[in-house]
């Protein structure tokens, strides 16, 4: 795998710090609690990658973050503060999840699909010609990103491989015109070929938009090669965090958790 | 008569009633596409709106505008239903939301009673008297005027579905409401939408059947039967499914009244229940419904 050796950190973290905040974040399933309080922060235009092994709590950071769970703590994106929101509330404020198993629309077609992305753009009611060609532009650039889409813009979405199911969650989020990008295992059930071509696409998107991402990943080597920042999640609670390109050197991380050498560990 | 137009004559017959089944079964399918709720309460929903035009009839409005003000009242009735009654067990176990829609059954059966008594009143025939004759078959200008309604409600709801923003939010929160959510859709206000929607498709079927059953408030017990039988042959999930099912329940019904000597007209209520059975056994996704997968 050819990973860029390029330190990524530089340019982005400059730039107003504390983007996206989360300060002291506590969530769970009823009497599960998963995090036990979190902290990080995510600069504006960086791509922040979150990794863990199974059960750390990395898919249930992304829901505090977007509303599918409640938290406790403190999160708040360019000051406003997203815990205590609904999804709808909170892709309304900018963010735009794509879940852990995609979550297209299986029966409604490609394009549709990506309708419903631009839908808080479009409202129930249309918004004049002029917003019409705005979702018209928007869909030749998700289209420009993922050519693939074109070509199967009358098909079901159901009828899509998985790979191209997911580039369909991503397209349909990028309609939404986001500004901050919440990412679920993007690579969950692929093969590796359209693994590392959706992590550049995510990549590009990045670099033209300056779109804010967060992406929790269990293929570590792939999510550290596109992002600035990572975190590594473990039990509920961060046990490292910095520059991804020093954590990808990082000999502990392997160990831990790219599972180089397997360590046993006290509590699951 | 020959026994061939006899035939068409009983299959003719069975189109009309079939299309009343059909658009209770349409809005039995709606509310199921969207909520996954089987409303046993739907039929009541109905019979209320045909309180509501009759009423509206007899202090003197003419039909044709008690109609239109029908399915209004009708729509504001279904969303109020969403919100008061069906959002707070919203996730609740299916039996709890079974049983909230049979309770619904009983109280708006009640209330019917209550306010307008369980006396049978006679309600109006919209449509002119008299018959078309096609080759020897009687087609009545009522059973013309019931399926060419139930068509146009069909067409007007493809073209809400298929060719408007709104029809595409309803599909995409049947589809999958909590991607519909990460997508800023208020999926709340468009179940409200749903149920508003199937209450008038309903009240359609209500004020249909009114003429031939006459208006009480347990008008609606029998066709609902139907309207389930219709739904279950078509599959729970398709709306054309539920057109089919219904005019096929209906010719059914009328076939099976008028050639199978032991059944006659007293059984013939047991047509539908056969077939719930028989479709219950051999394709329980029914004729147009996908096979129940489990999400993951």
């Amino acid at each position: 795998m050819s990973e860029p050796t390029t330190d990524r950190t530089e340019g982005a973290a400059s730039t107003e710090p504390d983007f996206l905040e989360v300060r002291d974040l506590h969530a769970g399933y009823g009497q599960a609690r998963v995090l036990q309080g979190l902290d990080f922060s995510v600069a504006r235009g960086e791509v922040c990658a979150v990794l863990g092994p199974n059960g750390a709590g990395k898919t249930t950071t992304l829901r505090a973050l977007c509303g599918m769970v409640r938290g406790r703590g403190s999160v708040t994106l360019n000051g406003a503060q997203l815990l205590g929101r609904s999804p709808e509330q909170a892709a309304r404020l900018g963010v735009a999840h794509v879940p852990e198993g995609r979550g297209t629309f299986n029966e409604l077609t490609v394009e549709e699909n990506l309708h419903i992305g631009a839908h808080l753009r479009t409202g129930l009611r249309r918004r004049g010609r002029a917003g019409r060609a705005a979702v018209v532009a928007d869909l030749e650039r998700i289209y420009g990103y993922f050519p693939t889409l074109r070509r199967r813009s009358r098909q079901a979405a159901g009828s899509l491989s998985g790979g191209e199911q997911q580039m369909l969650a991503i397209g349909r989020a990028l309609m939404l015109r986001p500004s901050l990008l919440l990412l679920d295992e993007p690579s969950l059930g692929l093969a590796p070929l359209v693994t590392r071509e959706l992590f550049e696409i995510v990549r590009a998107v990045n670099e033209e938009e300056r779109t804010t991402v967060v992406v929790v990943e269990q293929n570590a080597q792939l999510a550290l090669g596109i992002a600035h920042r990572a975190h590594v999640l473990e039990a509920g609670r961060l046990v490292l965090s910095g520059p991804a390109a020093q954590i990808r050197e990082d000999g502990q991380v392997a160990e831990v958790y790219l599972g180089v050498s397997v360590r046993s560990r006290k509590a699951g | 008569m020959s026994t061939v137009t006899d035939l068409l004559q009983q299959v003719v017959e069975g189109l009309g009633s079939g299309a009343v089944y059909a658009s209770l079964a349409l809005a039995l399918v709606l509310i199921h596409r969207f909520t996954g709720i089987v409303n046993f309460a739907q039929g009541e929903l109905a019979m209320l709106s045909t309180y509501v035009a009759w009423q509206l009839v007899a202090s003197g409005m003419p039909f044709w505008l008690a109609l239109p003000v029908t399915l209004a009242v009708s729509f504001a009735g279904g969303m109020l239903v969403e919100r008061i009654v069906i959002r707070p067990v919203q996730g609740a176990p299916e039996l709890t939301v079974v049983i909230v829609t049979v309770g619904l059954f009983i109280f708006v059966n009640a209330l019917a009673g209550l306010i307008w008594s369980f006396t049978v009143k006679d309600f109006p025939q919209p449509f002119p008297d008299g018959a078309l004759d096609l080759a020897g078959v009687r087609v009545d200008w009522s059973t013309l005027g019931i399926i060419g309604v139930v068509a146009v409600v069909m067409g007007l709801l493809y073209l809400l579905f298929q060719h408007t923003s709104v029809g595409l939010v309803m599909r995409a929160v049947a589809c999958n409401p909590a991607s519909a959510r990460l997508s800023g859709i208020r999926v709340g206000r468009v179940l409200m939408l749903g149920w508003g929607l199937a209450a008038t498709v309903g009240a359609v079927s209500g004020v249909l059947v009114a003429p031939v059953l006459f208006l009480e408030p347990n008008m609606m017990g029998g066709v609902l039967i139907y309207a389930f039988a219709a739904a279950t042959l078509g599959g729970f999930d398709s709306p054309v499914g539920a057109v089919v099912g219904g005019l096929f329940v209906g010719v059914a019904e009328t076939l099976t009244g008028a050639y199978v000597d032991v059944i006659g007209a007293d059984l013939k209520v047991g047509v539908p229940l056969v077939i719930i059975l028989a479709v219950l056994l051999v394709r329980p996704q029914g004729l147009f419904g996908r096979a129940a997968v489990e999400r993951a």
